[in-house]
This record gives structure tokens, C-alpha cells and sequence, in this order.
């Protein structure tokens, strides 16, 4: 072991961070890429099913809060991306990945945006199950990307509270409303703890990227505190989780579902859920039909800026 | 990197007074465009009033390996900090 | 409901509302369709501008109203010839020079406009003129710098551009065809229309788009609520959900 994986192992030991500078495995920053571009795309992607309700948002304040909540989750993609940057992957690198499916994105937005309800469910379910992950990512040990999640946590922590309102709203509101809020939170509760990732027994990368320190804590334990957290704001609302077997345990203090459609998570991961091929489809055009602008952004920048600095 | 598209390191002022603080990165084409995309990223809740960005290129840091020979020397010098002197009880402002 | 205006003032102010959250509505169509997610960002906020604008004029409108009806009955309880917004704003994002020559015509129309009511007798008005006001020069320098990027960046960006422009030219003239509640309410409609003549002829030539000859087309005039066929499409796709259910609280 040379000097500089004696230091590396040293950061990861005594809880301190990894800089870009610093010395690091080459699968430490494999990993670390791999996992930070596919958070990223996730942002991005994350985009669509909440722009497919944008333009109908039924009021101006909802229209305004949900475009800040999109406008924020393409900055954080931004964030995400010059994180990996960091690591030596550019961003049109990692486009490229997107597009040609090398890079995943979360499967939970591979899922259609049906009725307005789903703005409440998405928000209060998928922003709720994100948050509850990134929480423990602040404590990563690489560097910029702990720092990120410091930031977009701190930004983040409005769109759990609008979805949620949404759900209160139409859980209160006429019977048709009742009826969409419902039909959201059917459609996205198993979804949303799939989320979180396969069971820690099945997962291909959480044991290495536990002892880097990359993830803090294991995908069934997050999963879990997410569902204690939820399963009571859902009765708030007078709904029913979708579940015939929910209970709480007493002796545990922790609420058990049924098991989970892990077939459907597995194909809808491989490219067969009912949005993946639209999702892709969106980015690419807007990428593609956009390459003049870009291109003129550069003739122009290369005409009027002879010097850098 | 896409042909023209170029990375910016960007700093915020928080308030007039306070010193520049480095708040990450963005892309731009342009010194226009980089400064109003850092605008956008990293000040939409207002937090700052005033704002750099500087070609990542531009900046110029010290290597890995220079690390120790750059900072180690100024570590053992005590009599740098005003708590290496020793002043007489009953004097005071200093 | 009855949402017709009483009050001159409110009649000259919804022109300015509905201008806003139109354009506000055609700009949050860009969201996640930009030549880059740093655009994506630029555009929304620019389009939160426009719909917080609209919200604060129409809140002004529904004071002068003494009304019991809101800002939200307002945009989403009324038709196409209900409206009366300048109809180069409803014009569609056929690419990204159409999005940026709008902008640009519309800021500096902007600019000018609410510059005047920063003096306005209404108190209320001029302070929210002030704080609009640093919006749109934002606003401005940012769709003038696209101008400069598209205009003077590849042959092909310089024609897409000339044909935004050629195409959105043509629903210039109704704008400074005033009227008298125009008249009324802007201190100097003739620079108004000067200062927008000049710093387009100015902008056009620094980016090198020529500024060809139009005939004045035959367009009845917005003041009365006529649009393009565009804006009945944006309204039935904007007022779905308050119109299919009319008893729902959103």
C-alpha cells in the first residue's frame, strides 16, 4: 500500500472527506460516478412527469410553486453534474450515457402523471422517499458530493410540504377530488418504496459502496423509515395505503407491508415501464433539435471572446 | 466537453463586506451567459448581492505531492499567533 | 360569476395582467425543452416573473373591481374574446429564435411601459412598476444577448432567427395602435413607441437581421379581443381542470 491509499483509507476510516484531488481507488470513482450521474438524470427526468401538469396547474399559486419545484430540480440536477465533473466525466459524456441507456435514471419516473392528484403524490411520496435518501447522503465521504446534498436537501425541503398540501386539498375537497387523491396514492405508493432500491441482500453495489462510505445506510433501512414516516400522514388524510397486509408491529415499533412486485420493478428498470421509451424520447428531442443553438453559442463565443481570462 | 461549452468556478458575496465565497460550479458558453447562469443556479433564494465566476482553467492550485513542502513549514511557527507572547497581569489593549 | 370590467383603469390594467400570463404560460412550455438545462432554468424564472406579475395586476384589477371574484376567476373563467393580451405573446415557440425575438420585443415594450407607470397616481401601481421593472431589464439583457448569440452565431441560427423575426414583426403595429384608455393611462405614448422603434432597428442591425419592409396586415386590433388561432388552444389546455370541474377548490 502506497503513501496515497494509506491516506485514502485513513479519510474513509476516521469519517473525513475525499477531495477531487485527492488519491482515490479507481472503482471508489467509478462507483462514485455511476451513482452521482444516475442521481442527476434522475433530477432531469424527474422533470417531466410534474411538466406534464405545469402548463394545467389549476390556479396561479400551484402554477407558480410547481415551476419553482422543476425550475429547482433542474438546478439540482446542475449541481449533481458538476459533482461528477469533478470526478472527470464531462457533461456531454454523460448525456451521452443517458441516451444511449448505459446510465439509469430512478425507475419511479418511468411512471405516467394522470390526473392533478398526482402532483400531490409525487411531491409528497416521491420527493418523500428522495429526501429521506439524500438525508443520509449528506453524511458521504466524498467532498463535493456530501456538500451537494447539504444544499439540495436545504432546498428541497419545501417540495415534500406542496405535495403534501396538494393531497390535503384534494383529500378535502369534492368527491371526485377525494376519489383522484386516492387513485394517486395507489398508483404511487409501491412504486415509490421501490424506490430505495432492491432488498440490501440483492443489491450489486451496496456492500462496497457501504464500506467507502459512499451510501450510509442500507436501502431496507431507509425504505423503512420512510414507510413509519408516511403510513400516518396517509391516515391524516383519510386514505388507505394500498396494502391489505399493513400492520404495525408493536414489539418492533415499525409498520410491515406485503412484498413487494419486484418483477415489475426489474422490468420496468430493463426499459419496459409504460414511460421509459417517452422519457428518453423528450430528452434526446429537446437535446437534438436544440444542437443549432448550442452551435451558435459557440461560433458566437469563439467570435467575441479571443481571451479566457 | 461539447465544442464552446466551458465550466466557471462561481463566487458569492453574501453581503457587502463579507469576503467572496466559492459556491461551486456552472457551464457557459460566454462570460455573459456563465455569469447569468450562475445567477440562476446559485442565487434563486437570494443568496447574495454580488457575484464572480473565473474560468475553471484560470484557477491555479497547489499539487498533491507539493502539498506537505507548501504547508508543513508554516505549521511549527508559534510565534506567528498573539498567544506565543507573554504580557504582564494589570496591562491592558494589547 | 360576471367578470366584466367597470372601472377604466381595471381595462387598461387587465391588458398588461393577461399579456403576462400569457407569455408567463408560453415560457413554462419551454420547461425541460431547452438547448440546455441552464436555459431551462433561465427561461422559468423569467416565466415565474411574468406569472407573479400577472398575479399582482390582477389582484390590483379585483381592488379597483370592489369584486367578489379573484385573480385565479380571472385567468381561468374567461374565453378567448375575454382576453385581451398583445397577440405577439400567444404566438407559439416554433423553435428557440422564436422564443428569444418575442421575449426581446416584448421586454422592451415592457420596459418602456412599466418605466411610465413607475409614476403613476395610483401609488400601488407605480411601487409595483418599480419592483416589475428590475425584472424586465433582467429579462431584457438576457433575451438581447440571445439575440447577439443567434444573430451573429452560425448562418444557420442568423436565418432562424430572421424568420422568427419576419413572422413576429407582423403583430407589432396593433401595439402601439392606441387607444384612448391607452392614452389615459401611459404618460408618453409616442415614445413608447419610439424608444421600442429604435432600440429594435439598433439591436437588429448589431446583430445583422435585416429589417425588411411590412405591410401593415390586416389584424383587428387585441384591444377588443381578438387573437390568432393559437390562443384558444393555450386557454383549453390552461383552464382544463377549473372549467371540468367547476366546484373544485384548487
Amino acid at each position: 500500500m502506497d503513501k496515497f491509499e494509506q491516506a485514502f483509507n485513513e479519510i474513509i476510516e476516521k469519517d473525513l472527506k475525499v477531495e477531487p484531488r485527492d488519491w482515490m481507488p479507481e472503482k471508489y470513482r467509478k462507483n462514485l460516478i455511476r451513482q452521482i450521474s444516475q442521481h442527476a438524470h434522475s433530477e432531469v427526468i424527474g422533470m417531466q412527469p410534474e411538466g406534464n401538469w405545469l402548463l394545467r396547474a389549476p390556479s396561479l399559486r400551484s402554477k407558480q410553486v410547481l415551476l419553482a419545484k422543476i425550475q429547482d430540480e433542474a438546478g439540482h440536477g446542475l449541481y449533481l453534474y458538476s459533482v461528477a465533473e469533478t470526478l472527470g466525466i464531462s457533461r456531454q459524456e454523460m448525456n451521452a450515457q443517458l441516451h444511449s441507456g448505459e446510465a439509469k435514471y430512478s425507475s419511479i419516473f418511468n411512471y405516467p402523471t394522470l390526473t392533478w392528484a398526482d402532483m400531490g403524490a409525487v411531491g409528497w411520496l416521491v420527493d418523500g422517499a428522495a429526501i429521506v435518501n439524500q438525508v443520509s447522503l449528506q453524511r458521504t465521504s466524498y467532498g463535493p458530493y456530501s456538500r451537494g446534498m447539504v444544499r439540495i436537501c436545504k432546498e428541497e425541503s419545501f417540495h415534500q410540504r406542496q405535495g403534501y398540501e396538494i393531497m390535503v386539498q384534494m383529500a378535502n375537497g369534492t368527491p371526485e377530488q377525494k376519489e383522484m387523491a386516492q387513485d394517486a396514492l395507489n398508483r404511487f405508493w409501491e412504486p415509490s418504496l421501490m424506490m430505495f432500491g432492491p432488498h440490501d441482500a440483492d443489491s450489486a453495489h451496496s456492500s462496497q459502496s457501504m464500506a467507502w462510505k459512499i451510501k450510509r445506510e442500507s436501502n431496507d433501512h431507509l425504505r423503512q423509515r420512510f414507510i413509519d414516516r408516511t403510513v400516518p400522514q396517509a391516515h391524516f388524510l383519510g386514505l388507505t395505503i394500498p396494502d391489505e397486509n399493513l400492520k404495525f408491529n408493536e414489539e418492533t415499533g415499525h409498520w410491515e407491508t406485503s412484498p413487494f412486485n419486484w418483477d415489475e420493478f426489474w422490468n420496468v428498470i430493463k426499459g419496459n415501464g409504460p414511460c421509459n421509451r417517452e422519457r428518453l424520447d423528450h430528452h434526446k428531442k429537446a437535446h437534438n433539435e436544440n444542437a443549432w443553438v448550442r452551435e451558435a453559442a459557440a461560433a458566437y463565443s469563439s467570435k467575441v471572446e479571443t481571451s479566457v481570462a | 466537453m461539447e465544442s464552446g461549452d466551458r465550466t466557471w468556478e462561481v463566487f458569492i458575496q453574501k453581503k457587502p463586506g463579507l469576503a467572496f465565497k466559492h459556491a461551486g460550479s456552472c457551464h457557459g458558453y460566454d462570460k455573459k451567459m456563465a455569469i447569468q447562469n450562475a445567477r440562476d443556479l446559485y442565487t434563486r433564494r437570494g443568496e447574495g448581492r454580488a457575484l464572480w465566476v473565473v474560468p475553471t482553467e484560470a484557477i491555479v492550485s497547489v499539487p498533491l505531492d507539493d502539498a506537505e513542502a507548501f504547508f508543513d513549514p508554516g505549521e511549527d511557527k508559534a510565534y506567528r499567533h498573539a498567544t506565543f507572547y507573554k504580557i504582564p497581569d494589570g496591562v491592558s489593549h494589547l | 360569476m360576471k367578470l366584466e370590467l367597470q372601472h377604466d383603469e381595471s381595462k387598461f390594467l387587465i391588458r398588461l395582467a393577461d399579456t403576462s400570463v400569457i407569455l408567463g404560460q408560453r415560457l413554462a412550455e419551454m420547461c425541460s425543452r431547452g438547448p440546455f438545462l441552464e436555459e431551462d432554468m433561465a427561461l422559468s424564472n423569467i416565466s415565474l416573473d411574468l406569472f407573479g406579475r400577472a398575479e399582482e395586476l390582477y389582484k390590483l384589477i379585483c381592488k379597483i373591481e370592489g369584486a367578489d371574484y379573484t385573480p385565479d376567476d380571472l385567468v381561468y373563467r374567461r374565453n378567448e374574446r375575454e382576453y385581451y393580451n398583445i397577440k405577439l405573446v400567444e404566438q407559439p415557440n416554433e423553435d428557440f429564435a422564436w422564443v428569444i425575438a418575442r421575449q426581446f420585443f416584448h421586454d422592451l415594450y415592457a420596459e418602456t411601459l412599466f418605466g411610465q407607470l413607475t409614476t403613476s397616481s395610483n401609488a400601488e401601481l407605480a411601487g409595483l412598476a418599480v419592483k416589475v421593472l428590475k425584472e424586465i431589464k433582467y429579462s431584457h439583457m438576457h433575451a438581447a444577448d440571445w439575440m447577439d448569440r443567434l444573430g451573429l452565431g452560425t448562418e444557420e441560427s442568423n436565418h432562424r432567427l430572421q424568420y422568427a423575426v419576419d413572422h413576429l414583426r407582423k403583430y407589432i403595429v396593433e401595439i402601439f395602435d392606441f387607444d384612448d384608455l391607452d392614452r389615459r393611462f401611459i404618460a408618453d405614448t409616442a415614445s413608447l413607441e419610439t424608444t421600442w422603434r429604435n432600440a429594435v432597428s439598433a439591436k437588429l442591425q448589431a446583430c445583422n437581421i435585416e429589417e425588411k419592409e411590412i405591410v401593415t396586415p390586416s389584424i383587428r386590433d387585441f384591444r377588443d379581443g381578438y387573437h390568432s388561432e393559437h390562443m384558444g388552444n393555450l386557454l383549453s389546455i390552461m383552464q382544463y381542470l377549473p372549467r371540468a370541474y367547476p366546484d373544485a377548490k384548487w
